[in-house]
Parts: structure tokens; C-alpha cells; sequence
């Protein structure tokens, strides 16, 4: 009896998680995200460990493969360029780079955006109007352009070993303040809630409040924005590289395309395949963001 | 009214200091690319000392930065925006610039409006039906392509093997004309571009409209309406769509501003001679006076492209001008 009473004790309605996660299963176009995104870090794995040819490689020109159509040879499922780069190869290196530069420079805008949103927020005061000044400023700013004279001008530090990690910053540097606004907003609003007031009527610290109470509920938001943000990322390295402002020697999609622009004459396949990549991987983690904000939305709970 | 005016007034006083942080930053990461001296030098040969100090004097690198920020700011308002490092002043190069971007942009953008909203308005309406779902399927896809990409993909498809339109340019050389004519010529030339540009934005405002009626929708005031008898194409165009559209018209400057700075990529696909094509090459040689400008142009024009939808904003909105 009193070991019944124990268990009873126990039982727990469903957390905060446990309910985001049954609705994220039941949302189709979610998992379908999940699934792009989990078979393009497969590929990029692939692409790190098990490639035929290693990255930008032009074995082919000395074999005599350069130039060949898709489908026609299984060596090279995918075709080579007339450079003799291996476009099925490249495409595999080029998920390893492209997810690195989404990944990174997310993660660092989001820790970025985190500290300063909640300094803004929970302070107030100079911090939060110079925050607020400069989001305004950064919503106006031709960010592209920016970044791409951002990429020309220290286009010297690639070659001193810095390579992806330029774009990276770049990403990264003009990326956090849409992330901190976004923090500041859902402090403000978390910390007039009932309960973050009661808390702080039992006696709470601001180091509990904020650590214990605000962060834990304003990381859903967070957490849709940084899969959006990915997207967006690997869209403006595509760019970036297409252009010629990136590291020409890395492997990413977007030099692929920079090389399939100058052969798109002779040779089609060269921009198709590896736009196809692209397009399939933000649309996984566009797909994923739409899915998280459905399953993390309290106002869709049923 | 009064409180309308009163808000035109503060919102472009508010534009004041994003335009002046815009500037420091352009000039800062323009100096950082290179002094105008170096590269000017690079293609004189047998320089002389007193070219030299004429060079130093004319672009003040004989001054301290903020000296020089001051400098280019007041010639910049004045409208007197030097040299390129090439050939041309800065002012006759970039008028023409401006206008074939804008014969590209504004068209895109009033068909994306005119198109998108019935388009979202019908997918929102009939949810879940087999024409929704291919509207939502069609505008991911829209907003996860690479914008050049696709216009690379219909250069191959419509240019290089079927041979029905142009890739390359706004115009034929004079003589040349596609049908004889110079505007079939430059429409031939519009189409492609114009096309891949309409449909990458129509996919954004489709999912915003879509998202808003929505929301909407569910609203109570809906049911209200709903409930005493309103007709639905009344409850739908009357009730809901009023309070839809407004958060789509204020995302409207927003993605004008992404549509112009993702012009370096389109244009130069198509090379479309407007200002991002125009930016990738200056800056492929650094002619820093001219990346300055179109830098500050297409600032400008977001600037102003967010004013007058905050101002539409708040005339569709009273709440907004408090």
C-alpha cells in the first residue's frame, strides 16, 4: 500500500519536451525535414571518410575521364567537369563544408545573440536601446554585399590558412543580431509571467531566475530560428562562393557552381547535381524549422 | 491625421541615425579593402613625387579616417561622388546602373504582390486540399533555392537548347534587335530574369499571406461574424483579409531589401547590367569609390522601401501611429 502510494507520487504529467516532441512525430512535413537533414550529415561523412576521390581532386584530367556526361559511367554516377573534378565526390565534400559553415556560424550567432539579448533584456537600460539601434541598423544593412566586401577584403586570411572559417565569421558577425532581438523580445515577455513571479517573491536569485526559469522557456524560439538560420547560411555561402569571393580551395557547393557556370555551355550536369544538393538540404532545414515551431507552439496545442 | 503626420515625421527622423551607422560601416570596411593611393599607383607607371602628393591630396590619405569619413560624407550628400579608379565619374556610371536594376526589381515585385496574395489567400482558404498542399510544396521550394541557381537552370534549358531567349544582357547591340524591335528586344531580355526573381519572392509572400489568413481566421471575431450571419466571401474579404494583409505589407520593404541585396547573384547570372552585377565587378578590381556608392545606393532605396511601408503601415493600421 504504501509502495503504491510511493509510485503515485512519481507519476508525472508529460514535460514540456516530451509533449513538443509526440506532436513533432505526428507533423509529416517535420520528419521529412529530419530526414533530409540527417541523410545530408550522412553524406557529409561520406564525404570526409569514404569518397572516391579526395576533395577538389583532378585525377581525372591525367585518366582521361574529364568531361563525361552523368549516368554513363558508374565510376562517376554523376559526370566529371572538364577540370576532371568527380561531381558525385565533390557534392559529398561539399555537404561536409556546407554543413560546417551552416552549423558553425549558427552556433555562434546563437551563443552571441543569447549572452547580448539577454543582457538587453533582463537589464534594460543603454544596452537594450544600443541593441535595439543596431537591429534596426542590420535590418536596413545590404547584408549580402556587406559580406561579400567582408570576404574580398580579408580574402588574404584564406590563404593564410583561415579558408571557411572567414565565411564563418562573416556569417556569424552579421547574423547574431537578429538572434539577440529575437532573446530580448521572449525575456520580456517571460519575465512578467506568474510564475517567474512567484519565484521571485519566494526569494530567488536573478542567476536562478534567468538560468533556471527564462532560458529553459525561451530556448523553443531559439531553437527554430537557429534551424531557419542554418538555411539561410548555407544559401549565402552558395552565394558567396558562386560569386568568387570565397575559398576557392575548399569543397562546398558553392564553388561547384562557380565551376559549373563556366563549363554551363558544355557541360549541364556540373550546376545541376550540385544545385539539386543544395536545394534538397535548406529545404530539410526549412522543413524542420516549420515542424519544430508547429510542435514547440503552445498557442497549436489542442 | 495629426497623428499620421506626426508619425511621418518621426519615422524619417528615426531613419537618421541607421542611415549615418550604414555609412560609418561602409566606409570603414571600403578603407579597410585598400587605399585609393595603392591602387591607383598600380596601373602609372614612372609615378612622379608630385602626382603622388596630388593622389595623396585628392583622396586626403594625407588625413586621419574620421577626418576623411567627414570628408566623403559632406561630398557624398552633395552629390559629388569623384572618380572611379578606372574610367568615368562615379555619377555617369551609376545612373544607368540603377535604372536597369529597378526595370528588374519593381516589376518582380508588384507581380510577386499581385500574384502571391490570391494565391495565399486561396491556399489558406481551402487548407489541406490537394491545391493547397501544392502551393505550400511549391513555395518551400521556392525559398530554399539558390535565386541564380535557377536562373542558371532556365539559361540551359530556354537559351542554350531550345534558343527562345536571351541569356545574356538587357539589350541586343543596336541593329541586332530580337524581332526587330527595341521593345520586344528588351522584353525577350526581361523575361528570364524577371521570371526567376517573381518566383523566388512569390514564394515568400504566398507563405506569409497563407500563414496570416490563417491565424485569422481562427480568430473569434471571425466566429462572431460568422455566427450573426455574414455571408463567407464577406467574413473572408471584408472581416479577415483586412487584418491579414498588414503584417504582409510591412514584410513587403523587408523582402524588397533581401531581393536587392541578393541582385550580385541574379545579375550577374543573366549579366544584367544594374547595380549588383556592376558591384561584383568593381569589387573583382576594387574601385573603391564605386563600391561605396552602389553600397550606399541600394541602402538608400531599403531605407526608403521601409519608410513608405511603415507609412502604408500605419494608414491600414491606426494602432501603429500611438
Amino acid at each position: 500500500m504504501s509502495e503504491d502510494k510511493g509510485k503515485e507520487y512519481k507519476r508525472r504529467s508529460a514535460g514540456q519536451w516530451a509533449v513538443a516532441w509526440r506532436r513533432f512525430k505526428r507533423n509529416k512535413s517535420g520528419l521529412a525535414g529530419s530526414a533530409f537533414v540527417g541523410a545530408f550529415f550522412i553524406l557529409a561523412f561520406y564525404g570526409l571518410f569514404a569518397a572516391p576521390y579526395p576533395g577538389r581532386s583532378f585525377a581525372c584530367l591525367y585518366q582521361g575521364c574529364a568531361n563525361l556526361p552523368p549516368f554513363q559511367n558508374w565510376a562517376h554516377p554523376l559526370g566529371t567537369e572538364t577540370s576532371g573534378i568527380d561531381v558525385w565526390s565533390e557534392i559529398a565534400h561539399g555537404a561536409a563544408g556546407d554543413l560546417y559553415v551552416g552549423v558553425a556560424a549558427t552556433l555562434i550567432s546563437v551563443v552571441i545573440g543569447l549572452l547580448v539579448g539577454a543582457v538587453a533584456g533582463y537589464r534594460g537600460g543603454i544596452a537594450a536601446s544600443l541593441l535595439l539601434g543596431l537591429t534596426q541598423v542590420f535590418f536596413v544593412l545590404p547584408i549580402l554585399i556587406i559580406i561579400l566586401l567582408f570576404a574580398k577584403i580579408f580574402l588574404f586570411l584564406v590563404a593564410a590558412g583561415l579558408g571557411l572559417n572567414l565565411i564563418v565569421f562573416a556569417l556569424a558577425i552579421f547574423g547574431w543580431p537578429v538572434i539577440a532581438f529575437i532573446a530580448r523580445g521572449e525575456i520580456l515577455r517571460i519575465r512578467e509571467l506568474e510564475f517567474v513571479q512567484a519565484s521571485r517573491a519566494l526569494g530567488a536569485s536573478n542567476t536562478r531566475i534567468l538560468f533556471r526559469h527564462i532560458v529553459p522557456n525561451m530556448l523553443s524560439p531559439i531553437i527554430v530560428i537557429a534551424s531557419l538560420s542554418v538555411a539561410g547560411n548555407i544559401l549565402t555561402e552558395v552565394i558567396i562562393s558562386f560569386l568568387g569571393f570565397g575559398d576557392a580551395t575548399a569543397s562546398t557547393w558553392g564553388n561547384l557552381l562557380f565551376d559549373g557556370f563556366q563549363y554551363v555551355r558544355s557541360s549541364w550536369w556540373v550546376s545541376f547535381f550540385p544545385g539539386i544538393a543544395v536545394v534538397l538540404c535548406v529545404l530539410g532545414f526549412n522543413l524542420l524549422g516549420d515542424g519544430l515551431s508547429d510542435a514547440l507552439n503552445p498557442r497549436l496545442r489542442e | 491625421m495629426a497623428s499620421l503626420l506626426s508619425y511621418v515625421v518621426r519615422r524619417i527622423l528615426f531613419a537618421i541615425p541607421v542611415f549615418i551607422t550604414v555609412s560609418v560601416i561602409t566606409f570603414l570596411i571600403t578603407n579597410a579593402a585598400g587605399n585609393p593611393v595603392d591602387i591607383v599607383r598600380l596601373g602609372l607607371r614612372n609615378i612622379q613625387p608630385s602626382q603622388l602628393l596630388y593622389l595623396q591630396h585628392y583622396f586626403h590619405t594625407d588625413q586621419p579616417v574620421y577626418i576623411r569619413y567627414f570628408f566623403w560624407l559632406s561630398d557624398l550628400l552633395q552629390g559629388n561622388w569623384g572618380n572611379s579608379l578606372y574610367s568615368g565619374t562615379v555619377t555617369s556610371l551609376v545612373a544607368p546602373w540603377i535604372w536597369t536594376t529597378l526595370e528588374l526589381q519593381i516589376p518582380a515585385l508588384l507581380l510577386s504582390l499581385a500574384v502571391g496574395i490570391p494565391i495565399g489567400i486561396y491556399s489558406a482558404k481551402h487548407q489541406y486540399s490537394k491545391a493547397d498542399a501544392t502551393v505550400t510544396t511549391t513555395a518551400i521550394f521556392g525559398v530554399s533555392m539558390p535565386t541564380f541557381w535557377l536562373g542558371v537552370m532556365l539559361i540551359i534549358l530556354f537559351s542554350l537548347n531550345l534558343h527562345w531567349l536571351p541569356s545574356y544582357g538587357a539589350l541586343s547591340i543596336e541593329g541586332y534587335y530580337i524581332g526587330g524591335n527595341i521593345v520586344i528586344d528588351g522584353l525577350a531580355h526581361l523575361a528570364l530574369p524577371l521570371f526567376v526573381l517573381t518566383f523566388v519572392s512569390l514564394a515568400a509572400i504566398v507563405r506569409l499571406t497563407r500563414a496570416n489568413m490563417l491565424e485569422t481566421l481562427r480568430q473569434d471575431f471571425v466566429l462572431a461574424a460568422r455566427a450573426s450571419g455574414v455571408s463567407e466571401s464577406r467574413v473572408t474579404y471584408r472581416h479577415a483579409l483586412k487584418n491579414a494583409i498588414t503584417p504582409v505589407i510591412t514584410v513587403v520593404g523587408l523582402s524588397f531589401g533581401v531581393a536587392l541585396g541578393g541582385a550580385p547573384g541574379l545579375e550577374t547570372t543573366f549579366s544584367w547590367p544594374g547595380l549588383g552585377y556592376a558591384f561584383v565587378l568593381a569589387a573583382g578590381k576594387l574601385d573603391l569609390p564605386v563600391i561605396q556608392a552602389i553600397t550606399m545606393i541600394i541602402t538608400i532605396m531599403v531605407l526608403a522601401a521601409n519608410i513608405i511601408t511603415d507609412l502604408a503601415y500605419a494608414y491600414l493600421d491606426p494602432r501603429v501611429r500611438l
